[in-house]
């Protein structure tokens, strides 16, 4: 394999990978501190894709300033699904046996709700927003690089890093760390938990607001899309250690690199096939992800 | 020319008036009972897209016909469309069938684009006697199975791939340049693999080579990956066979990326024959790009049938596109069941199971995707079936072949110019 | 009798609803035995054709319910085993022409081997980790599938699916013209699941399962093996699976991977089992019963106008059954029932 073919495909890789784990993180956060496996996480992305979508289609909004719109939306969303949807479930758990199986059946629900509203709503069709502006690729010494993809990558390490950030300095975030490690201690010491909870999911929902705006620049949207990139979320989470922040942007670059390599050897089926065996193993022999902490 | 009139309205009168006496006067009291079809369709889950044009495209043929006195021969019965949804599942489908059948009592079925639903349900519906029209489906052996009850309009697989490497001919041999190696990119599931599964076996046999031979597997979201695969290669020519999302997304990163194939893309559908994926791509994605579909596109400019262009407005009207090829194939399956019944005289699944098989379209708007007829085979295949290749020229996809059906105004760019040169 | 099927304090409930198996037991009897007089009194063949539909997806949801809904993990990569089953005995057919009655039973100890093979190093792994592998696994051998058209010899045809050849009315080859045939063999199935499920739930391995359940450590500490159960009751749940995946390929004579081994029939089998109640052994028969009606009727009322309203009526479901029924449809309905007849006693 030649040298050239060889860098393009890293250069990909990063690009593809960071944008997985930026789309990767909400999902992180909401299983670090509430434990609940959000299989609805595709289906917020595709709709705050069809927000920016309207946004751009209807008023014209450049998608990129959508984000501003689109950011509080999908926070409002997400702590409206939290408070109303899911807390009755994990108040009513915290009396009984732990069953964090229910939660994922529950957000199984979301999905199919919010997935067949959305083709109900929207119709089938593919939709795509059109810039104005045609962003001109990058020339990385010969290789040409999408300036959409190369926002989307490094947005998603700076909001990584602003969340742990913010994580380990603000009030709320400590707020949040604290009920991530003990539910029970953190509302005996005067924490609202079922707010923190909200708030934690409207923001795992909101970086997927950002997401949505910033990636409906390049992604063709369709009710569906959003199944592709929840099961890419998982593995991505998985890799890096269900939980951790920096953990889900390197999980993702491990994977878009895996890929992006491995399918100019083989097949991309095969390189599918190899990334989901990538998951199986990790889970087996490291279950704490990459970064975790075992 | 002078057959078109018949469709007209003074001669739907005339055929009536004829059908009348022909009938006798004994026209029985339930005639003008609806006559019930059943369209069996994916319209929820991932092919919902085409199932939907495909659903409007029968429904405005139907409202066309009731609009025009019903089936004359039914003492102007009105016909009644019944769309169940297969979900793109052989399980969901064949129940469906079932209940299309049993409970709606429908007399004939059309549907239902999936190969993988298509082959078990109309297998239900030959054993229940009841006609089936296939609409879209191209699995080879839906017409291979000595079945009496199943007929085909459009392509079978073979055909789809047969034409394209057809088209690389007549082109390479109007100018005198051809490719020599190509790269394929393919949907995972069955159509794309049997589609490339065919090409390979005819570009074998014709003297092309196949450089590339990638699937995409489910779920994907970007295609840098194989992209750069077919940098590498370096083919002259591209053959894609991928549904719209994909398509689309493929459509995008090549231009994203400027990868230049000297012979162009050649699309066998999928995305490529769905107006919704025109209306997301900027036009210098797609210019030059040669789309084999069951569908002459552009037909609406060239014909002058009132009841096609009337089709086209209504589509529009629904979907904000004009008419595509699934919306032309609902559209046209709809027209050979109304002329079979015309003929019948009768809903009784026999008869027209009979009169479904003299079928001999020749023009009118059964043809409205651009077959030269209609006619089947003892299979059930309709033996006149073609598909139409298109080249994006300037905007508009002209057709290049058959090179009967090419207007004179259209050139075809072989090769295509690179990125760096449009 | 009386003190446990009233209820009068939640405890009790908890208790009497896991407790009282007879009643359960002499409910699906009753229930079994009505449905065999069905084609005796009912002709309309779509009737049977949905009530074959309602029987599978019990089958199958008593199958997956035999392990998941006993041990307390939720797999949603059960297709795996349908899938590998029902290729399994339409492979041997076709090439080897062996009948499905005997291929189907291969089928079941292939898909056992596999479960073997996943389940060991796999069900130590807790909640969604195990979830997620499982689909992971699922998906792995569907998309090995769809993309092997022969593997050493065997037409695997990818994603084309495999076609089993019609032979008429030949109960040899497990085919026939009529639908009666297949919704015997189907309800039979189901009782063999339910009674086995009912066995299992008295013999030692299903109490070491509920050990386990339970306390998983506590168990280990009373010397029960977890591993050695689980694993066990993981294998008898995958080979009544892969039964079930050839019945379904004899039926529609017709199996594809996207289908069969796709991640939505295991979403499927998981939710019936769940809306019906897990580890209850009438839980899935009650779920498959609710849920198939509901997204037929939907989608033969609403499916043709309204793109996938269907699917959103099973996701809302789904969700008021979590939240509002945790346990299953199954326990309010068995204490509705309980208490009905606990009246007509005293009475009496």
């Amino acid at each position: 394999m030649d040298f050239f073919i060889l860098s393009f495909a890293v250069t990909n890789g990063l690009l593809l990978g960071g944008i997985y784990g930026g789309v990767a993180l909400g999902l992180s956060l909401i299983f670090g501190v509430l434990r609940v496996v959000n299989f609805a996480h595709g289906s917020f992305l595709m709709l705050s894709l069809y927000i920016s979508f309207w946004l751009w289609s209807i008023f014209g909004l450049d998608p990129y300033l959508s984000a501003l719109i689109n950011i509080p939306a999908m926070f409002m969303l997400g702590f409206a699904v939290q408070a109303l949807i899911i807390s009755p479930l994990i108040k009513r758990e915290s009396a009984l046996v732990v069953e964090p199986l229910s939660a994922l059946l529950l957000t199984a629900g979301i999905f199919l709700v919010l997935d067949n509203a959305a083709l109900m709503a929207f119709g089938p069709d593919v939709r795509a927003v059109q810039t104005s502006y045609y962003m001109p690729s990058l020339m990385l010494g010969g290789i040409p690089v999408n300036s959409q993809r190369l926002i989307g990558a490094v947005a998603a390490v700076i909001v990584a890093a602003a969340l742990s950030w913010w994580l380990r300095t603000s009030h709320l975030g400590r707020s949040i760390r604290a009920t991530a490690q003990n539910r029970d201690a953190a509302a005996m010491s005067g924490i609202n938990v079922p707010f923190v909870y909200a708030v934690t999911f409207g923001i795992g929902c909101g970086i997927l607001g950002l997401f949505g705006a910033l990636m409906s620049t390049f992604i063709p949207i369709s009710p569906s899309i959003g199944l592709s990139f929840g099961i890419k979320s998982f593995i991505v989470v998985v890799l890096g250690g269900l939980g951790s922040i920096p953990g889900c942007i390197i999980g993702g670059i491990v994977i878009g690199v895996f890929e992006a390599v491995a399918s100019q050897f083989v097949t991309a089926t095969s390189a599918a096939i190899g990334s989901l065996a990538l998951f199986v193993l990790i889970l087996i022999f490291r279950p704490a992800g990459i970064m975790g902490r075992a | 020319m002078h057959r078109d009139r018949f469709y007209t309205k003074p001669g739907l009168w005339l055929a009536t008036a004829f059908s009348m006496l022909s009938l006798g006067l004994a026209a029985p009291a339930s005639a003008a009972d609806p006559v019930k079809i059943g369209c069996a369709l994916p319209l929820s889950g991932g092919s919902a897209t085409v199932g939907n044009q495909t659903r409007v495209g029968a429904q405005i043929a139907v409202n066309q016909v009731n609009a025009n006195g019903g089936i004359k021969a039914l003492g102007g019965a009105p016909l009644e469309i019944v769309f169940a949804d297969t979900q793109s599942k052989a399980d969901v489908g064949v129940t469906e069938t079932e209940r299309l059948i049993t409970r709606e009592n429908v007399a004939v079925i059309c549907g239902s684009f999936n190969s993988a639903v298509t082959f078990p349900a109309t297998e239900v519906a030959e054993r229940y006697k009841t006609p089936w029209i296939v609409v879209g489906a191209v699995k080879d052996e839906i017409t291979e199975r000595n079945f009496k009850y199943i007929f085909r309009i459009n392509n079978k697989a073979t055909f789809d791939a047969r034409e394209q490497i057809d088209a690389m001919d007549l082109l390479g041999q109007e100018s005198g340049k051809k490719p020599k190696t190509i790269a394929m990119l393919y949907e995972g599931s069955d159509w794309g693999r049997s589609h490339a599964g065919n090409v390979k076996k005819i570009a074998a046999e014709r003297g092309y080579d196949i450089v590339v031979d990638e699937a995409a597997p489910p779920n994907q979201v970007d295609f840098s990956n194989q992209l750069l695969k077919i940098r590498a290669a370096a083919p002259d020519a591209i053959i894609v066979a991928l549904y719209t999302p994909d398509h689309l997304l493929f459509t995008r990163q090549m231009m994203e990326q400027r990868l230049d194939a000297p012979f162009g893309i050649h699309s066998v559908g999928g995305g490529m024959e769905d107006p919704a994926f025109y209306k997301a791509l900027p036009q210098a994605a797609v210019d030059y790009a040669f789309v084999q579909e069951d569908w002459q596109i552009d037909k609406i400019k060239t014909t002058q049938d009132p009841l096609m262009l009337d089709a086209n407005k209504k589509m529009e009207e629904e979907l904000g596109y004009g008419l595509s090829a699934y919306g032309a194939q609902g559209y046209s399956s709809v027209y050979v069941i109304a002329d079979a019944l015309e003929r019948a005289g009768s809903a009784d699944r026999e008869k027209l199971r009979d009169a479904i098989a003299q079928t001999d379209i020749k023009d009118g708007p059964a043809l409205i995707t651009g077959y030269l007829g209609i006619k089947f085979d003892e299979q059930g295949q309709n033996t006149f079936a073609n598909g139409v290749i298109s080249q994006n020229l300037g905007g508009e996809r002209r057709t290049i072949w058959p090179a009967q059906s090419r207007s004179a105004d259209v050139k075809p760019v072989w090769p295509v110019p690179g990125w760096s040169e449009r | 009798m009386n003190t446990k099927t009233i209820p009068l304090e939640r405890k009790d409930v908890e208790k009497t609803t896991s407790l009282p198996l007879r009643p359960s037991s002499l409910v699906a009897v009753v229930v079994l035995g009505v449905l065999a007089l069905v084609p005796a009194l009912v002709s309309d063949s779509f009737f049977i054709h949905s009530l074959i539909m309602i029987l599978f997806f019990a089958y199958m949801s008593t199958a997956w319910n035999f392990v998941c809904g006993y041990v307390g993990q939720l797999s949603l990569g059960h297709t795996m085993f349908s899938g590998a089953g029902g290729y399994c005995s339409v492979l041997l057919f076709t090439q080897l022409g062996v009948s499905p009655w005997i291929g189907m039973i291969f089928g079941g100890f292939l898909a056992a081997f596999l479960s073997v093979l996943i389940g060991l190093p796999t069900f130590r792994l807790k909640g969604p980790y195990f979830t997620l592998t499982m689909i992971a696994c699922a998906e792995i051998l569907r998309i090995w599938v769809e993309n092997t058209n022969d593997f050493y010899g065997i037409p695997l045809k990818g994603a084309e699916g495999l076609v089993v050849p019609s032979m008429g009315d030949d109960v040899w080859a497990f085919q026939f013209t009529s639908k009666i045939p297949y919704f015997y063999i189907i309800l039979i199935m189901l009782a063999v699941a339910i009674f086995a499920t009912r066995l299992m739930e008295r013999s030692k391995l299903g109490y070491c399962l509920k050990a386990i359940r339970g306390d998983r450590d506590a168990a280990e500490a009373l010397g029960i093996n977890p591993t050695r159960y689980t694993t066990l009751a993981f294998a008898i749940s995958a080979f009544m699976t892969a039964l079930g995946g050839s019945f379904y390929a004899q039926f529609f004579r017709y199996i594809n991977p996207e289908r069969n081994m796709g991640l939505e029939l295991s979403i499927d089998m998981a939710v019936m089992s769940i809306i019906g109640g897990q580890g209850t052994v009438l839980g899935p028969l009650l779920g498959a019963a609710i849920l198939v009606p509901i997204a037929e009727a939907a989608r033969g009322t609403l499916g043709g106008s309204f793109l996938g309203l269907h699917l959103v009526i099973y996701g809302l479901a789904l969700i008021a059954c979590v939240l509002y029924f945790p346990k299953g449809v199954i326990h309010p309905l068995g204490r509705f029932f309980s208490r009905l007849f606990g009246l007509k006693e005293t009475r009496g």
